[in-house]
């Protein structure tokens, strides 16, 4: 074994070329992976990876609404324009999808089309009937997912077909969608439980020498959709189950080039992202994903986590706007009434807050110690300390200085605080609280002990 | 025991509630005088009132024993 020496240095390795703190951390590769498909080694070719147009669609008003008690027609506009602001000007969110199916459906759908915003496209969704594909042309637009499910627990079992009806009835609403001049997408609904080489590959392949001759915005769109969750990343995995696998499949034996792939999931398992990540590096261009991650039970991918992702991928936003994440979040909280899990990442209230004395220290010599990011600076939220018996003194020092905005040198000594500490100790020790101490009653705290502090805080915030 | 010195004692047996006479300059505030996290703020707030004094917060959280604080702020007030 190679025997390794202490390296001392002359101040800490910060690894910044990985974690630049006002940046996103950075998904770096320094090698390919491979695995055995069909007997066969098989390299995934991670080096070129950002040269590929890697991008996020959307499915917040298809999958998303599905989850969930109806958006109104102005909530889905509302997000549909924070989606378009999310996205930048080169579409970053490539797409978002509409039902067309009730009035209300294209009520949203066409309002959404008055914006007039390049990204993300508006886009449909129906089932495999070429009856369906009227309410598209009637709305006037370029694309549609259509469902293709290609389980036999959905062939046989859900829609009462075989294998044979289920390959023509597809075909033909694939065939009638060419005809319109209409993209289509065809949904390979439960694709991690079908059979690949008795249906899967062959239908992509009809769909791919039926579109041969058509034009290059046309040529359709293939969506591997994990309907139950059941995908695995981990390399080795077998198929129907393994997502690498079935990316390269998809590209190298049904024919879909990785500009036409997408990848939709479900949180079933807690793999969502992760999984529509490895999508992303087996040879899906496509991530499919909600705001939130709300979606059908455990939900889609959450689209902020995907950004996150991609920036990490790529090392920049290409002009998305993640400060839009807050708003979107708390436009979903006081608006739509949803409550989203204190915990969840970039947009729980709780993300970037920590209770533990012991890392409200850290934060208060330096954020980067804490701090996953520089949070403030990427969604608009300064990293945050709960009170609690938890806190300790580096805690309260850290919120009474970041509610006064104090910094450096500026920030008061824990020995001007020391009442405030004592207030919060004996509310745990002697009067057995059991919950945080909230923002208000820290804003009084400091209104009481610090009254000329704290009403210069009040006129800064107030000039008028 | 000069002024300086009985002053830390009976700020010290004020914030731990200790009888200040029981006092030894070897006391260490933690292991021996059970002094709690907040009280070790509570002290070097109490001391900068004693003394009228400013003290470097972390070199003062790191004096461990009552003879130490003597001479800590001794030495603070002689600059």
């Amino acid at each position: 074994m190679k025997q390794y020496e202490l390296v001392e240095t002359e101040g800490p390795v910060l690894l910044e070329d990985v974690f630049p703190h006002d940046n996103v951390p950075l998904i770096l590769f320094n090698s390919n992976f491979t695995d055995t498909i069909n007997g066969e080694d098989v390299t995934f070719d991670l080096a070129h990876l950002t040269e590929r147009d890697l991008h996020i669609t959307d499915t917040t008003f298809r999958d998303g609404q599905q989850a969930r008690p109806p958006f109104t027609v102005k909530q889905t506009v509302d997000l549909y324009k924070f989606l378009v602001r999310l996205s930048g000007p080169n579409g970053v969110v490539r797409n978002t999808e509409f039902f067309v199916y009730s009035k209300k459906d294209r009520d949203a759908l066409e309002a959404c089309l008055e914006v007039g915003a390049e990204y993300p496209r508006v886009t449909g969704w129906i089932r495999a009937d070429v009856a369906d594909l009227r309410f598209v042309e009637k709305v006037g637009l370029k694309e549609t997912g259509i469902l293709t499910s290609c389980s036999d627990y959905h062939i046989f079992m859900k829609s009462k077909m075989d294998r044979r009806k289920a390959f023509e009835k597809y075909s033909a609403a694939v065939g009638a969608a060419l005809e319109a001049g209409i993209q289509p997408r065809c949904h390979l609904e439960d694709v991690t439980r079908a059979d690949l080489d008795g249906f899967v590959i062959p239908f992509v392949q009809n769909i791919m020498r039926m579109s041969e001759s058509v034009a290059d915005e046309l040529k359709p769109k293939v969506r591997l959709c994990d309907t139950m969750g059941f995908g695995i990343s981990y390399p080795g995995a077998a198929l129907p189950r393994s997502v690498p696998k079935l990316c390269w499949r998809m590209v190298h034996d049904a024919g879909v080039p990785p500009e036409r792939l997408e990848w939709h999931g479900h949180n079933d398992f807690h793999k969502v992202l992760i999984n529509g990540m490895t999508a992303w590096l087996c040879g899906c261009n496509a991530l499919n994903a909600t705001l939130l991650g709300i979606g059908e039970r455990t939900g889609n991918p959450p689209l902020e986590g995907a950004l996150f992702e991609y920036i990490g991928l790529t090392g920049g936003t290409n002009g998305a706007d993640t400060l839009v994440l807050t708003e979107i979040a708390e436009y979903f909280e006081k608006e739509i009434g949803y409550t989203i899990p204190n915990h969840q990442p970039f947009v729980g209230r709780d993300f970037n807050k920590t209770r533990a004395g012991i890392h409200a220290g850290g934060l208060y010599q330096d954020h980067r110690i804490y701090n996953i990011f520089d949070t403030e600076a990427i969604l608009g939220v300064p990293p945050l300390v709960a009170i609690t018996d938890k806190s300790g003194s580096d805690g309260v020092a850290y919120w009474v200085n970041s509610f006064l905005g104090l910094k450096g040198k500026d920030r008061l000594r824990k020995s001007k605080l020391v009442k405030i500490m004592r207030w919060v100790t004996d509310e745990y020790d002697v009067h057995g609280r059991t919950t945080a101490v909230s923002d208000v009653e820290m804003g009084n705290l400091v209104e009481e002990h610090l009254p000329e502090t704290y009403f210069e805080k009040v006129k800064q915030d107030n000039p008028s | 025991m000069d002024d300086i010195a009985a002053r830390v004692k009976a700020v010290v047996g004020r914030v731990l509630k200790i009888d200040p006479k029981t006092l030894k300059d070897g006391d260490h505030f933690v292991q021996d005088l059970g002094a709690e996290s907040i009280q070790s703020i509570e002290l070097v707030a109490e001391f900068e009132d004693e003394f009228d004094i400013e003290m470097d917060e972390d070199d003062a959280l790191g004096v461990q024993r009552v003879g130490e604080a003597v001479e800590f702020i001794r030495k603070i007030l002689e600059d």
